[in-house]
This record gives C-alpha cells, sequence and structure tokens, in this order.
C-alpha cells in the first residue's frame, strides 16, 4: 500500500531551473505570489501568462507531471469559474438562456480569476518538481539565517529536516512491512468502520516507535564519535553557490513587478 | 545528551509524516477533513523531552509536509492550521500530565487538549484560516452564514471527533509503552 504513495514530487533533470540556487526559487516563489495580485486587466494577465509558460518551458519537466499537479484543482477552478459569471452582474448581458444570464464582467472576471489562480499553482509546483527537499532545506536555512540572532535555533532545525528527510524512506518501508505482517494476520487498514481502524493502528505504531528510538540511538551515538558539536564551525558537504543565473532571475522578476505596475488598469 | 534528543526528536517527525500519509476521512464530514495520527509521535516527544520537542515536532512535520508534498494554494494554509491545531491538542498534555502521571491523567489531558483545540480552531477557522483560503485561492470570500456553516457543520465536529479518536489511540498506545517512555525520560534527565 505504501508504494503506491510517491515520496515527494522531484523530477530529476538538468535544466536552468533545475540548476538554480534553491533560495532563488524560494524567494522567486515569494515574490510571484505577491506580483500576482498586481494583474487586473488583459495585457497584465498575458504578460503573467507569457512568464509562466517561459518558466516551465525552461524547466523542460513532461506535461504530464504538471497536469498531475493541476489535476486536483481543475475543480476548484471550474467552480471559482462558474461562481464569478453566476454571482457577477456587472457590465452588458452577453447571452441569456432563461433564467440564466452571463454578464460580460461576470465572464472576464471568471476568465482573470482562474489563469491567476493556474499560474500560481503552476510555478509553485515547479519548486517541488525541481527541487530535491534537501536542497529546499538547505536553502530555507539560509535564508532563516538571520534570525539566529532572535535566538531561533536555525542550525538545530535545519538539521533535524534533513535527519527526518533521510529516515522517511527508511520509516514507511518498516510501516509497510509491520502492516503487511499485521494484514497477513487479518488486519485490515485501508477499509472498515473507524473504531476497527483505530484499533489496527496500535500494534503498527508500538514497534514503530521502538524500533526509531533505536535508530536514533545508533545515529546519536554515531554522530558523537563523529565530534559532532553543533552548528559553530561546522563546515557543509552540500554547497549553495549564488551565481550570475541567480542574480539575473531576481532581477528580472523584479523588470516583470514594474512592467506590471505600468500595464495595469 | 543534547544530540539524541535532536536525532530522536527528527525521528519521531519522520513517523508523524508517514502517519499523515495514512489519512483518512470520516464518514459524514467533507472530504477535506482528514484523520490522521500523526499527532501521537509529538505527544511522545512531549512525555519525554518536554513541550518544547513537541512543538518541533508538529513544527517539522508540516514543513516536510510542504516541501515534499506542495500546497494546492501554493501558500502553505493547511499546513499552518495543522500546525496551530496539532500545537493546541498536545499542549495541555505538557503542563498537566507532571502532576497527574498516569494513564488516567494523560487521557484527562488530552481531553483538555481536545477541548482547547475544538474551540481555539472553530474560532481561528472563522475569523482566519477560511478567509484567508478564500483569499489565497481568489475565489470570492464566503459569505457569513456560508462560513458559520463551514465552521459548525465541519470544522467543529471535525476536531472534537478528531481530539476523542486520538486520545483513545493513544490512551492505548500508552498503557504498552509506559514503562518504556518511563524509561526514556529517565535516561534523558539523567
Amino acid at each position: 500500500m505504501m508504494d503506491s504513495m510517491i515520496i515527494g514530487k522531484y523530477v530529476p533533470g538538468t535544466s536552468l531551473v533545475h540548476r538554480l540556487d534553491p533560495r532563488t526559487k524560494l524567494i522567486t516563489i515569494f515574490l510571484f505570489v505577491c506580483i500576482v495580485f498586481l494583474a487586473n486587466n488583459v495585457q497584465t494577465y498575458a504578460l503573467l501568462g507569457l512568464f509562466t509558460i517561459g518558466v516551465v518551458s525552461l524547466t523542460r519537466v513532461p506535461f504530464s507531471f504538471l497536469m498531475k499537479g493541476l489535476k486536483p484543482i481543475i475543480w476548484i477552478v471550474l467552480f471559482t469559474f462558474l461562481l464569478h459569471i453566476l454571482m457577477t452582474h456587472e457590465g452588458p448581458i452577453i447571452f441569456q438562456i432563461g433564467f440564466f444570464k452571463v454578464y460580460e464582467g461576470g465572464l472576464v472576471q471568471g476568465i482573470f480569476i482562474s489563469l491567476r489562480f493556474v499560474y500560481l499553482i503552476l510555478i509553485t509546483t515547479l519548486l517541488t518538481l525541481t527541487t530535491t527537499p534537501i536542497e529546499i532545506t538547505d536553502g530555507m536555512e539560509q535564508l532563516l539565517n538571520p534570525l539566529k540572532k532572535l535566538k531561533l535555533p536555525v542550525h538545530e532545525l535545519a538539521l533535524m529536516m534533513s535527519i527526518s528527510l533521510r529516515f522517511i524512506p527508511t520509516l514507511m518501508e518498516e510501516t509497510d512491512k509491520i502492516m503487511k505482517a499485521q494484514m497477513a494476520r487479518g488486519v485490515d487498514f485501508t477499509s472498515g468502520p473507524v473504531k476497527e481502524r483505530v484499533k489496527a493502528i496500535v500494534p503498527l505504531l508500538v514497534p514503530l516507535f521502538v524500533s526509531a528510538f533505536k535508530r536514533a540511538e545508533e545515529l546519536a551515538v554515531a554522530m558523537e564519535a563523529r565530534g559532532y558539536q553543533g552548528g559553530e564551525g561546522r563546515t557543509k558537504y552540500r554547497k549553495l553557490v549564488w551565481t550570475g543565473k541567480d542574480t539575473s532571475v531576481i532581477v528580472s522578476l523584479i523588470v516583470l513587478a514594474a512592467l506590471l505596475f505600468f500595464l495595469r488598469a | 545528551m543534547k544530540v539524541k534528543k535532536l536525532v530522536v526528536v527528527s525521528m519521531l517527525s519522520s513517523i508523524a509524516f508517514v502517519l499523515m500519509l495514512l489519512n483518512f476521512p470520516f464518514p459524514g464530514l467533507p472530504d477535506y477533513l482528514k484523520i490522521d495520527f500523526s499527532d501521537v509521535p509529538a505527544i511522545i516527544a512531549i512525555l519525554i523531552y518536554g513541550p518544547l520537542a513537541g512543538i518541533a515536532v508538529e513544527a517539522i512535520k508540516n514543513v516536510l509536509q510542504y516541501i515534499i508534498q506542495g500546497s494546492m494554494a501554493g501558500v502553505p494554509v493547511g499546513q499552518v492550521a495543522n500546525f496551530i491545531a496539532g500545537t493546541l491538542f498536545i499542549l495541555p498534555t505538557a503542563f498537566l500530565f507532571k502532576k497527574l502521571n498516569s494513564a488516567k491523567g494523560l487521557a484527562v489531558s488530552l481531553l483538555l487538549g481536545t477541548a482547547a483545540m475544538t474551540i481555539l480552531m472553530s474560532i481561528l477557522n472563522y475569523v482566519l484560516i477560511l478567509p484567508a483560503y478564500t483569499w489565497f485561492l481568489h475565489s470570492p470570500a464566503l459569505s457569513d452564514s456560508a462560513l458559520k456553516t463551514a465552521v459548525v457543520a465541519g470544522i467543529l465536529p471535525f476536531n472534537m471527533i478528531k481530539g476523542i479518536v486520538i486520545t483513545v489511540v493513544f490512551s492505548l498506545i500508552f498503557i504498552k509503552l509506559k514503562p518504556w517512555i518511563e524509561q526514556q525520560r529517565s535516561a534523558h534527565i539523567h
């Protein structure tokens, strides 16, 4: 049952977007989420569309992967679109079937909002599609570094994230093993009333915790034996390098924001 | 000793993440409200290492969920809501359990956590989380009555049922794991 759940959505590749610094991608997403709100007429939405298509084609991620990300939200997009068509009564009536009237304002608003939604989803899913979780963790650690001054244990949190990431596949495998062992004894995890599920989960959790603690003990001893003593003066295996590509991406976003600002109604 | 605490909290977060994947909808509640047992590792972290460790498990679990699975609206609204709910649920245990050191005391403090989570999450959803969802999804804002129905028919029973189910599961687990948890805790203190 566990193998049907793919861990993560990362698609390996060597495109420009794959090679960008994770910090750049995180900053880009943050800026993009803010910038999208600037669009309010045909020109600005077209410009954002061009930008989105450009970025998506740069990643060279197969189209089917993107569609997989869009699938669950397609209904929400359609729902929002219909809601706008039915609720917004602005401008002239375009066509009318009995009670059902479609106003120009409603249609335009519906299309705009749906487009904005699709842009947002496409750009934000690109992060998980082109960046490994461990890279995102490294990027977050670097970006949050200033918070160390506020006594936030940034290094410890990032280390814990990396350890967690490393052990998720191991623990999934172990969960799967225990589940199969229980299923062989006739336990049903996937269906049945809640009471049965609750009963089934107990013999799954107890061995999972005990074995995770054993692993933790071994890892802690191994880390201490290698002289781990916190973030101070620790060197890194994976180094983040900020290059000209990253600077130009940030600059192009600022240009995009400026263009949107001038073109918006 | 500090290294071990770090590693154990990470492992518990991984377990929480895996348990999050094994979620299921509760019959009769909206599909987007799913019950999972990912708060159980956080409670164990609290019992062994105290409140901060529990909050760390809740936080790491949600950040992992965001960077691995992404978020529907691009902005981690659901993850933030889950973090707040989980923290509200486990915190009473952190402060009460020391005084009522027994399986019964644990159940009492978890039910208290259920009450705290149910009440505060209903209020938060009404004033903040649901409006944030519609705002980030750019759909028209929900009307006041629609918001109230969503909270009263969805969020409120959901958090209550989730709290009670986890309380039951954890009490069952606790009976089996009590000596082991105590051993881990004393190993941490000494």
